[in-house]
């Protein structure tokens, strides 16, 4: 690790004039920023460690608006443990938070850290390569090389995946996030934290020098609402998602009079698929009704010389997540 | 216990008696000579007191509360740290080396060349300089500030497209014809059923959880290591020989390895990171601390090759093998060798039989040994070239061995195996047509073949009894983690018919005696007699003065339950240790040379079965359950033995279903060199594990016992392969057995 100037705030004000200086990253639980550093891949002149304002902006809690809200360094135990997380409309967000990493990593990883993840693309977390990743090379390394745990869809000159497992079933609710720069607070639209266009210079998120996380927010789901968020692993302990999915529905009568259907891990982005979501909406549950939107879900898919099995699995996958929303 | 003059023939009952649930018997009488002074042999007859029992590995707790230190947990005032520059190159030759300015910069005390400008670089890790200083950051500050350059060849590290490699299709499959061999021509004509099959495996890194390196310190000309290592008295000899190769005037050397974090096969060496630990130490005049990172560990330690092996075959009507071809090509490194694999030899009789091997050079960190080199990948390409033949024949896969295979002792394992796995029911089990989940078992033989060995100079073994009635047990051999210091105990506490908890074991020094590279299942058959020689000597040397004291003949003296003496003239333990004095016994024994008659066998059988749950729609595999029923020989130690067993069946779920080295083709480096993206099971992967220690007399020395390295590490990617085959109805030829390789294995099956 080189030398760095370690910046414990005392408060959110502390914290962000510390954020706005030059090379300068924000700490939440620090699970994969500390590796980075001891590798070298990341080398700031200042972290700044948010654990210290755990007080204000960490707890789960019913806003007046009926919305849950999310402290930013909420855990993801304490995400996943929390009794507002038992209603079937937020189950979704419960499973995610329930199989991420292992129970000691859950115990420290944050809920906005999960959703900022830097990617995990061999090629762009070793210093032995330089691809186009943050400008470093002239081409993706991937595109061309190992890349069975890359893209499948979205991707355009990177082919990165998002490596965040609470991002999907959050756009699947409808999440916003709220934020504070230069003493101004903003509350955005979850999908306003992902670039537009998801492309090897943008990083994995649209904040600006010393913007910081300071909640997420799931809006309050109608009644009849039901959630699930399902991921394929190569195995049970510790691993990441190959393909994952997550589907919103509001069930009337036994009819789908609502859907939200969210991709993970096939993608740069955490990816909203509304085609395959609407052809749900005003339909009973049924198997014919899952494949068909999982074959939307992955319509256009552009899979590349060693992934092409994250079709067949995705598709799976939807179906299985629509499978346990509706049941 | 009598006591038998030796060098008399005696007369032993050798074999087993019937496993549980079984009939007959396997027992045999046999003749041996034991060499003059060892202690008389145990055979099937022999009442323990302790063998055989559950006891707690003696330094478990030591282990767990952290108070066992490992060579990564020595350190000394003043101790320095160090790290390796290593090539990023995969081949090419080194131009510029310059090392002045790493080597000017504060608290950096010691850099040295590990290459010459002009020596090849073979792959991408190939060591290049080490530096030494104050802590690890600065070292990798001066790490960077070393200016390497070379010219680059161009590389391959892809053995399917190496220079020998044989013609294969896109979808992997051998595509060049078999070497022609009339009468394999006319066997495979004669054959009912015949198949023929493409089988893979990819490359399975080392990875010990204690990396490989050490610390070094030199007084003088004297120097001492303590390193992480397989091979105390290889790794003396070793670093003795390369010290002086680089004019470093050495006196003496010394290894300590009390407590290692495996090993596997990787740590047989000093390796260049050991050489260079005790050159940076040298230059220094300081200690220094070098451990290898894990993406050193995984890259630069050697590795379980992969291999693709093509396998054809034919039974007869009655269903017996007639016709056995088999020829594999082996994932070498650079060294061009060490990739070869191993087949079952007892299924095939008097049936025509042919195998061939050849090794493929990539410029690639080469294969070392790893638990049974070889085995565990030829046992899957031909336990499950066997199962797709029965399937073919249309026999059932026990019903198919039990038909094949020569060894009596498997034949028994077979039936009790599929007595207690419950084989029968499980197989008939079917899958409902389109089912999402599909259940499905398998089966695989295992077999290894070591009775240990006497050392040259003879393995021995110190045991002292002190006056406070406590005993060492002696080795300077190591032990990576398998329970030899457990054995030793109990061993020495047998013969001494004394409390384990008196006995303390002490391995991992070599100024103590030597014995065998932690290797081929080796160190209990050579150390476990000549522990219990020691034992008996010393005993010998108590019963002398507990005879003089009672006024009793020495030679009718007993030593049992705790107690030492003759019918009602009986010392307890301590008292009989009171007549010792302030000097211990301190006697040495000896590994002799196993009997000159036949053991009752020359190998160890072993059978495993395993369960597994597949979901059809995302591929994925869980194990779900296995049973492995293994023969090392006397079973010294049961809990530790079966320890070693499921270990090893936790292993190849590993190897089976998860890992796999990713190179990346265009640089050589390896991508997932660390343990995320190289993936090894955890513990919600795991089935639920039972095990059958099989205990036989084997009377090949005093002791007859076997080692357990090796031989649980065969059966078990083959058992669980098979049964991914019997849940899919269809072959997944290649391992890992990945959720992509399913899904694809079911789209072409339809």
């Amino acid at each position: 690790m080189k030398p760095f100037t370690y910046v414990v705030p005392k408060d959110l004000a502390e914290a962000a004039a510390a954020a706005a200086q030059p090379d300068t990253v924000l700490k939440g639980a620090g699970v994969d920023l500390v590796d980075r550093m001891k590798e070298r891949l990341q080398t700031p002149q200042q972290v700044v460690n948010l654990l210290p304002l755990k007080q204000q902006l960490a707890g789960v809690a019913r806003a007046a608006d009926g919305a849950l809200q999310i402290g930013a360094l909420t855990t993801l135990t304490e995400l996943e443990q929390h009794a507002e997380l038992a209603d079937p409309a937020l189950q979704a967000l419960r499973q995610s938070a329930g199989m991420t990493a292992t129970p000691q990593v859950r115990n420290r990883a944050t809920v906005a850290g999960n959703i900022l993840q830097f990617t995990r693309c061999w090629y762009v977390r070793s210093e032995a390569f330089r691809c186009l990743h943050g400008g470093r090379g002239p081409t993706c390394l991937a595109m061309t090389g190992e890349n069975r745990y890359h893209a499948v869809l979205g991707w355009t000159d990177c082919v990165r995946v998002h490596p965040s497992n609470l991002a999907p079933p959050l756009l699947a609710l409808g999440a916003e996030y709220t934020t504070t720069l230069d003493g101004a607070t903003r509350r955005r639209a979850l999908a306003e934290l992902f670039p537009a266009e998801p492309r090897a210079q943008n990083p994995e998120h649209t904040l600006q020098a010393g913007e910081i996380v300071t909640a997420l927010h799931v809006p309050k789901q109608p009644s009849g609402a039901r959630s699930a968020y399902c991921e394929s692993r190569e195995k049970q302990s510790f691993d990441w998602a190959t393909t994952a999915c997550a589907v919103r529905v509001v069930l009337q009568a036994g009819k789908i009079t609502a859907a939200d259907l969210v991709l993970g891990a096939v993608a740069p982005n955490p990816l909203p698929r509304p085609k395959a979501a609407a052809v749900l909406v005003g339909e009973a549950p049924s198997a014919a009704l899952f494949q068909k939107a999982a074959e939307l879900a992955f319509a256009g898919a552009n899979p590349l010389a060693h992934n092409d099995y994250k079709l067949t699995i995705g598709k799976a996958i939807v179906r299985q997540a629509l499978d346990e929303a509706t049941r | 216990m009598n006591a038998r003059t030796p060098q008399e023939d005696v007369k032993i009952t050798v074999g087993y008696k019937a496993l549980p649930g079984q009939k007959d018997d396997r027992l045999e009488q046999r003749t041996v000579q034991p060499a003059a002074g060892d202690a008389p042999p145990w055979d099937a007859t022999t009442q323990f007191a302790l063998v055989g029992t559950d006891v707690d590995r003696v330094d478990g707790l030591a282990k767990a509360s952290g108070r066992a230190k490992y060579s990564y947990d020595v350190t000394f005032p003043g101790m320095l740290q160090a790290m390796i520059l290593r090539s990023p190159v995969a081949r090419g030759k080194l131009t510029v080396l310059e090392l002045d300015e790493a080597a000017r910069m504060p608290g950096i005390q010691a850099v040295v060349a590990l290459k010459e400008i002009g020596n090849k670089v073979r792959f991408v890790g190939d060591a290049i300089a080490a530096v030494a200083g104050v802590n690890l950051h600065l070292v990798r500050d001066a790490i960077e500030r070393i200016r390497a350059e070379y010219e680059r060849e161009e590389h391959n590290v892809d053995y399917l497209v190496a220079n020998d490699a044989p013609m294969v299709d896109d979808k992997g499959l051998v595509t060049e014809d078999w070497p022609a061999d009339e009468g394999m021509t006319a066997a495979l004509l004669d054959a009912k059923v015949t198949h023929d099959a493409t089988y893979r495996v990819e490359v399975q890194t080392h990875s010990s959880l204690e990396t490989h390196g050490g610390v070094a310190r030199w007084t003088g000309n004297d120097l001492e290591v303590w390193l992480s290592t397989q091979a105390t008295f290889g790794c003396r000899g070793e670093l003795a020989r390369a010290l002086q190769g680089k004019k470093v005037d050495v006196g003496s050397v010394t290894i300590h390895s009390e407590f290692v974090g495996g090993g596997f096969g990787s740590k047989f060496g000093a390796g260049i990171e050991g050489l260079a630990l005790c050159l940076l130490a040298h230059a220094a005049k300081a200690p220094v601390k070098l451990m290898l990172d894990r993406f050193e560990e995984h890259t630069t330690t050697g590795n379980r090759p992969g291999a693709l092996m093509q396998a054809r075959g034919g039974v007869d009507a009655e269903g017996r093998i007639v016709a056995w071809d088999w020829r594999s090509f082996g994932h070498a490194g650079f060294s061009g060798s060490g990739g070869s694999v191993a087949v079952p030899n007892y299924y095939t009789g008097d049936a025509k039989v042919r195998r061939s091997h050849k090794d493929l050079a990539i410029d690639a960190d080469p294969p070392r040994p790893m638990r049974a080199p070889g085995h565990p990948q030829g046992w899957f390409g031909a336990e499950l070239f066997l199962d797709e033949l029965a399937a073919k024949a249309g026999v059932d896969p026990l019903a198919f061995r039990l038909q094949n295979d020569r060894e009596q002792i498997r034949l028994d394992q077979w039936r009790f195996a599929a007595e207690r796995f419950g084989w029968d029911a499980a197989r008939a089990r079917a899958n409902a047509p389109g089912a999402r989940m599909r259940r499905g078992v398998g089966l695989s033989s295992a077999r290894w073949g070591n009775l240990g060995n006497p050392g040259r100079p003879a393995h021995g073994i110190t045991c002292r009894i002190h006056q406070d009635g406590t005993v060492e047990t002696r080795s300077g051999a190591q032990e990576p983690g398998v329970g030899t210091k457990t054995m030793l105990a109990v061993i020495t506490a047998e013969e001494l018919g004394v409390d384990l908890k008196l006995v303390k074991a002490t391995v991992g020094h070599t100024g103590d005696p030597s014995g065998p590279a932690s290797g081929g299942s080796t160190v209990t058959p050579s150390l476990a007699p000549a522990a219990r020689h020691a034992a008996f000597l010393a005993k010998q040397q108590l019963c002398e003065l507990v005879g003089k004291h009672l006024g009793v003949p020495a030679n009718e003296v007993v030593c049992a339950g705790g107690l030492v003496g003759l019918g009602k003239s009986q010392l307890r333990w301590a008292e009989a240790c009171k007549l010792i004095g302030p000097n211990p016994i301190d006697v040495r024994g000896q590994r002799f040379a196993n009997y000159d008659s036949k053991p009752f066998h020359g190998s160890q059988c072993g059978v495993q079965m395993a369960e597994v749950e597949i979901d059809a729609w995302t591929g994925f595999v869980r194990v779900t359950r296995m049973f492995g029923i293994q023969d090392c020989g006397l079973v010294i130690t049961r809990k530790l033995a079966e320890s070693q067993v499921l270990g090893a069946m936790i292993q190849g779920v590993s190897y089976a279903l998860h890992e796999q080295r990713i190179l990346d083709k265009r640089t050589g480096r390896m991508l997932n060199g660390d343990f995320l993206r190289y993936k090894v099971t955890g513990a919600r992967d795991l089935p639920e594990l039972e095990c059958h220690m099989h205990s036989i007399a084997n009377g090949h020395d005093s002791v007859g016992a076997a080692g357990l390295g090796e031989p649980p590490s065969v059966a078990s990617a083959a058992a669980i392969a098979n049964a991914v085959f019997h849940a899919l109805g269809t072959p997944v030829r290649h391992l890992p057995i990945t959720p992509d390789k399913v899904v694809q294995a079911l789209a072409k099956k339809g």
